[in-house]
């Protein structure tokens, strides 16, 4: 069967191992002209989840499917989707472009698909090296390559950013965006939310296996106190705490004593400081970024299980 | 077709391939050298002083015949053991080198990949059989020749013996890629496999002949059962006194290469790929 649409709807996906349930009841879906971030400290099930989406992990329950088709069922399956999950998957003793050239062949695809996609990725000098002589840089755009062979209309990366220099990831956010503009879908997974926060358009962020917040990426910052983070410094830490939280404000400390303070804006904790006679040293309103809000919605699910 | 292309393609972009066929080529000039001074040894051997019986096995084993069949199926006691462990790292290094998971990306109908690889591993076998085959083809006249016996190629039982030879090389190839996926280690299922088949084969040989006769017919009959021993027999000339025959050695092998591969794909098709 051929996917009809980009679109993929992951649903109650669930992973039992004997004595861990990896990912539990998951489900979301994944737009196409978009790029989705899927987040999730380590150990939280996103490589779990993409194996069992790619059908090489067998899910306890649930199902996933790509345009109304499981992955298994689709004709061709890498002309529809292009996976990267693991960059060291090739053999070591074989060129670059004869890994590339045995999945062409594979996919029913001319050589000249090999040679093509190794262009894209900026490989052709290392064409002919073996696989055990490139860097996890290199390794990495080797996968990327594999993955865009049959020109797919979904691509899912599993952590492509790690090994990468900077010049890499910039090379990676610009190569993912411009796939996204062409009206494909791209589902990147990542624990690096930096980059994550300049690349993606929507955010799926789980925590032992669990759904944790769905949604574009500005309305996930925005649903943690008004898209606002703000730092106090008062000499009285514990007491201010104290009653912005009675405030339902939601209160961090900082490294250098400072408070981090979302759900309350800076009028409002200047108030508070006030009323209770708190003396104030710094209040700032700050941007939210990602990796805070990411902190406090997988604050204490993180633990190693 | 594609996933057989493919799968030949995986085995030609590696250097294992060429690696096994020196191995082959050596240790078949050295199972040529001594299946020489064994035919020089057999073709006039005294049988005075022996029972009956054994008179009579040695008597057809020195056949002319006989002798030709051994020299023309020279190589395949190394050979089949090399394509099995070619064949068998075939599957192996899918997760030595974690190239399963593109493997089973690019073809999620698990079976067809496993029926590839048996494919390929047929191919191979049978390549290896072939060059086996023409060397001995050479090489064998000139040993019989050399022995005052002529070269015997216009004896069916030669030409029988060559061709079920090859039927032995496609069927170890098969054994090959099954047992590659029951054991998962590069390392172990070439150590392993390796061991099964030398030790199993001479420590068969030798219980056998310790023991066997105190059971009698039926129970040396019983040999056939040990892999090496039964591709041995598809090969032997003529229908030699007191051994199974030959059709018993090949429905053996066949059955193994069945089980293996099904078990195989049964396995393959469960497995998570992590």
């Amino acid at each position: 069967m051929t996917a009809r649409s980009g679109e993929i709807v992951v649903s109650h996906l669930t992973k039992q191992y004997k004595q861990l349930r990896a990912v539990d009841d998951l489900s979301f879906t994944v737009q196409p002209g978009r790029v989705t971030g899927f987040l999730g400290p380590n150990g939280a099930g996103k490589t779990t989840t993409l194996r069992m989406m790619l059908g090489l992990v067998t899910p306890s329950s649930g199902n996933a499917l790509f345009g109304g088709v499981a992955y298994k069922d689709l004709d061709e399956p890498i002309k529809h989707v292009g996976a990267l999950l693991e960059a060291s998957g090739a053999h070591k003793g074989r060129t670059g472009r004869n890994h590339l050239r045995v999945i062409a062949t594979a996919a029913g695809l001319p050589a000249s698909a090999a040679d093509e996609a190794l262009a894209r990725v900026g490989l052709t000098p290392a064409a002919k090296r073996k696989f055990k002589g490139y860097s996890l840089g290199m390794k990495q755009r080797l996968g990327i390559a594999a993955a865009l062979l049959g020109n797919p209309q979904v691509l899912i990366l599993d952590e492509p950013a790690n090994g990468l220099d900077p010049e890499g990831i910039r090379w990676m956010r610009d190569l993912l965006k411009a796939l996204a503009v062409q009206g494909r879908t791209v589902l990147v997974s990542s624990h690096l939310l930096a980059e994550m926060q300049q690349l993606a358009d929507d955010v799926v962020i789980i925590a032992a296996g669990k759904l944790i917040r769905q949604g574009p990426v500005g309305e996930v910052l925005g649903s943690m106190g008004g898209g606002a983070v703000v730092r106090v410094r008062t000499p009285r830490p514990a007491d201010l705490a104290a009653a912005l939280t009675a405030a339902t404000g939601h209160v961090t400390t900082l490294p250098d004593e400072a408070l981090s303070v979302t759900g309350l804006d800076p009028a409002r904790i200047g108030h508070i400081a006030f009323t209770s006679g708190i003396e104030l040293h710094e209040l700032t309103g700050e941007k939210a970024d990602l990796e805070q809000v990411f902190l406090q919605l997988t604050a204490g699910k993180a633990d190693i299980r | 077709m594609k996933l057989l292309r493919a799968e030949l393609l995986k085995i030609w972009t590696t250097s294992t391939w060429w690696v096994f066929g020196i191995v082959t080529l050596v240790l078949w000039a050295l199972t040529t050298g001594i299946n020489w001074l064994t035919a020089s040894a057999t073709l006039d051997v005294d049988t005075t002083g022996m029972d009956a019986e054994t008179a009579e096995q040695v008597r057809v084993a020195g056949e002319a015949v006989n002798v030709a069949t051994n020299l023309y199926t020279s190589g395949q006691f190394f050979g089949v053991l090399m394509v099995m462990l070619l064949t068998a790292i075939l599957s192996t290094s899918e997760y030595f080198h974690q190239t399963a998971t593109t493997t089973f990306l690019l073809t999620p109908r698990r079976e067809t990949v496993v029926l590839a690889k048996l494919g390929a591993g047929v191919v191979f076998g049978l390549l290896f059989w072939v060059i086996t085959t023409v060397l001995n083809l050479i090489v064998t006249p000139l040993i019989l020749s050399s022995l005052d016996v002529g070269a015997q190629l216009g004896e069916g039982a030669v030409w029988r013996a060559i061709l079920l030879n090859g039927l032995a090389y496609g069927i170890w190839a098969i054994l090959g890629v099954g047992a590659g996926i029951l054991i998962r280690s590069q390392l172990a299922a070439t150590i392993t496999l390796s061991l099964i088949y030398v030790i199993g084969f001479l420590g068969a040989a030798i219980i056998f002949q310790l023991i066997g006769d105190r059971f009698g017919d039926w129970f040396q009959n019983l040999q056939v059962l040990i892999p090496g021993l039964a591709s041995q027999l598809m090969v032997s000339g003529t229908e030699l006194p007191g051994n199974p025959p030959r059709w018993v050695g090949a429905a053996v092998l066949i059955v193994y290469a069945l089980v293996a591969g099904i078990v195989g794909t049964i396995i393959t098709k469960k497995r998570d790929i992590t």
